[in-house]
């Protein structure tokens, strides 16, 4: 990616087992976003 | 890190226990979350392209690749490559924690979820279409081989699931 990083939106979504992510919670280190189609 | 797709949960816990992934997968139905605010929504299909976007803790988006399809997708090493190249820069303080292994409740697979045992011949299948397409579209060739590298990588995978 080149140019000035774009923020970041934070987002809760419902997790594997039904509880709540929170990616600003998760601050404390870099945080890997895959996006993938689903229904595998 | 995180996956993310349109999947329930119940699908997500499925494909946790199915490919014994050690990070958690989040549902985002509609896409309105997460997928359209990070701009990989696929328009007309209803679901997110393939995409990696590295957050830093700042706050950032220090990183993106973004896919056409669903097989055009950043593979592992270069992952790797990218986040230790993005470590070195100082000034991002990208930081490595360990990663607690996911828990999951009762799966429930989606319609188009493929059993375990079905991964192998599925991705030999994707090998070999691609090296074909290789050697009928000299003009494609490069993604070609690419897709066969990334096929191979996926079949080695899947043997270690079927113990």
């Amino acid at each position: 990616m080149k140019g000035p990083s774009l923020s970041a939106p934070d987002f809760t979504l419902t997790d594997q087992a039904g509880g709540d992510w929170t990616r600003s919670e998760h601050g404390d280190a870099a945080c890997v976003l895959v996006f993938y189609r689903g229904d595998w | 890190m995180v996956g993310i797709s349109v999947d329930d949960p119940r699908q997500n816990a499925a494909m946790v226990e199915k490919l014994q992934l050690p990070f958690p997968l989040l549902s985002d139905p509609d896409g309105t979350k997460a997928i359209k605010p990070y701009g990989v929504w696929h328009e007309g299909k209803d679901y997110a392209r393939p995409a990696v976007v590295v957050v830093s803790p700042d706050g950032r988006q220090v990183f993106r690749k973004v896919g056409t399809e669903f097989s055009d997708r950043l593979d592992e090493d270069e992952l790797v490559e990218q986040l230790r190249e993005l470590d070195k820069e100082t000034d991002l303080e990208l930081g490595m924690v360990d990663q607690p292994p996911p828990e999951t409740q009762q799966p429930e697979p989606g319609e188009g979820a493929f059993p375990v045992d079905a991964l192998v011949p599925y991705f030999r299948g994707v090998r070999f279409a691609a090296i074909a397409m290789g050697i009928r579209a000299s003009a494609a060739k490069q993604e070609a081989d690419a897709l066969a590298s990334q096929a191979e990588r996926y079949i080695e995978a899947a043997r270690g699931l079927q113990g």
